[in-house]
């Protein structure tokens, strides 16, 4: 079957050699792969705006990030990328070079420094989600430039339609609003389910917690998986998390659980979102059963 | 926490669960659900199978 021009098998084919290790690389530098794709403006832009969201952020939680990292404050105990000021924390290593200068800017390795990690900071749970975000926001950028790139590739002129919406974007509103990129994409009816689905989970795994299943100062690694649902864990920042825990809920490990798998759940749904926009301009052959073949 | 509360968490998120990673293999919801209570019911017995194991390695080796 040949749709728009171009050849589905071999469409499907090239799609799948994906586009090396080089492309990928790329996006931990925001806007690289925009500016390699003489995208300067574009290129521009997308650093600016993570750089800005992390420093938006960092002004709240400053080195308490290393806190939140996956390296260890004992002696002796953090890797090197946390010496060198590059504390190994996602998602934030997403958005590589706001990272290390931030990092570079605070990291002291002596005790009270360390120490002083631990402490609390005013607001620091929408700082913390902002810096996150930011490395989500590379992480978009990133998907829209390997998009270009793949446009660039197989994309024929006056042939290969135009997509629904650009993919990337369709990922990055589906990261807040679940099921908001299938919307963008056309298939309506399955972006509410996809969004039923995934806030059902975390309605679950808040309720059952009490409200505390989302709290970066608690839980920091589970976290990592819970802020891949991203409007969850904005309202968690927002109204939950602030409200200090006088005593631990019966049901607060079941809740971070059920919070991290709606956050996973959601990494499927912004991928599909992805692959959902990517198809209108690329479509692949229809299984009998209407499944993609 | 109750049998009974647990099975009111756990159907209920498996199905969702389903929903996502059938939804990758479709177009429309109608099919998605479709697909998703049939591999839900699947899941539930490879569940019940799994806690029925783990129940007589119990019995055999704790007592």
């Amino acid at each position: 079957m040949t749709t728009a021009g171009i050849s589905d098998d071999k469409a499907t084919q090239q799609a799948s050699h994906g586009l090396g290790l080089p492309a990928f690389f790329m996006t931990f530098v925001p806007g690289l792969g925009q500016w390699v794709l003489g995208q300067r403006a574009r290129a521009s832009f997308a650093f600016a705006s993570c750089t800005a969201l992390f420093f938006a952020g960092w002004a709240f939680v400053q080195d308490r990030l290393f806190a939140y990292s996956l390296t260890s404050s004992e002696p002796g105990g953090a890797w090197i990328p946390a010496r060198i000021g590059i504390p190994l924390t996602l998602p934030e290593i997403l958005n590589l070079p706001a990272l290390a200068i931030g990092g570079m800017l605070t990291f002291e390795s002596d005790f009270e420094s360390m120490r002083a990690w631990f402490l609390p900071r005013p607001m620091e749970d929408l700082g913390g989600f902002l810096t996150a975000a930011s490395g989500m926001l590379a992480a978009f950028w990133g998907a829209d430039a390997i998009w270009s790139m793949r446009w660039l590739r197989d994309a024929k002129d006056g042939v290969t339609p135009a997509p629904a919406c650009n993919p990337a974007l369709a990922a990055g509103i589906s990261w807040l609003l679940p099921g908001a990129g299938h919307w963008l994409a056309g298939q309506r009816e399955k972006g509410l389910l996809m969004a039923a689905a995934v806030l059902v989970v975390f309605a679950f795994g808040m309720l059952v917690s009490e409200g505390h299943a989302v709290d970066r100062q608690i839980a920091s690694v589970w976290w990592i998986g819970e802020a891949l649902f991203g409007g969850g864990a904005l309202f968690a920042a927002l109204v939950t998390a602030p409200i200090e825990m006088t005593s631990s809920p019966d049901n607060l490990e079941l809740g971070t659980n059920l919070c991290t798998v709606a956050g996973l759940m959601n990494l499927v749904v912004m991928i599909d979102a992805f692959t959902a926009a990517e198809r209108t301009s690329f479509p692949v052959a229809q299984a009998p059963n209407g499944g993609a073949a | 926490m109750s049998l009974l509360l647990r099975l009111a968490i756990y159907v209920p998120v498996l199905f969702c669960i389903a929903v996502v990673v059938c939804g990758q293999q479709h177009v429309t919801a109608r099919q998605t659900i479709r697909d998703a209570v049939r591999r839900s019911i699947r899941w539930l017995l490879y569940s019940a199978a799994i806690v029925v194991a783990m129940t007589a390695i119990e019995l055999l080796f704790i007592g």
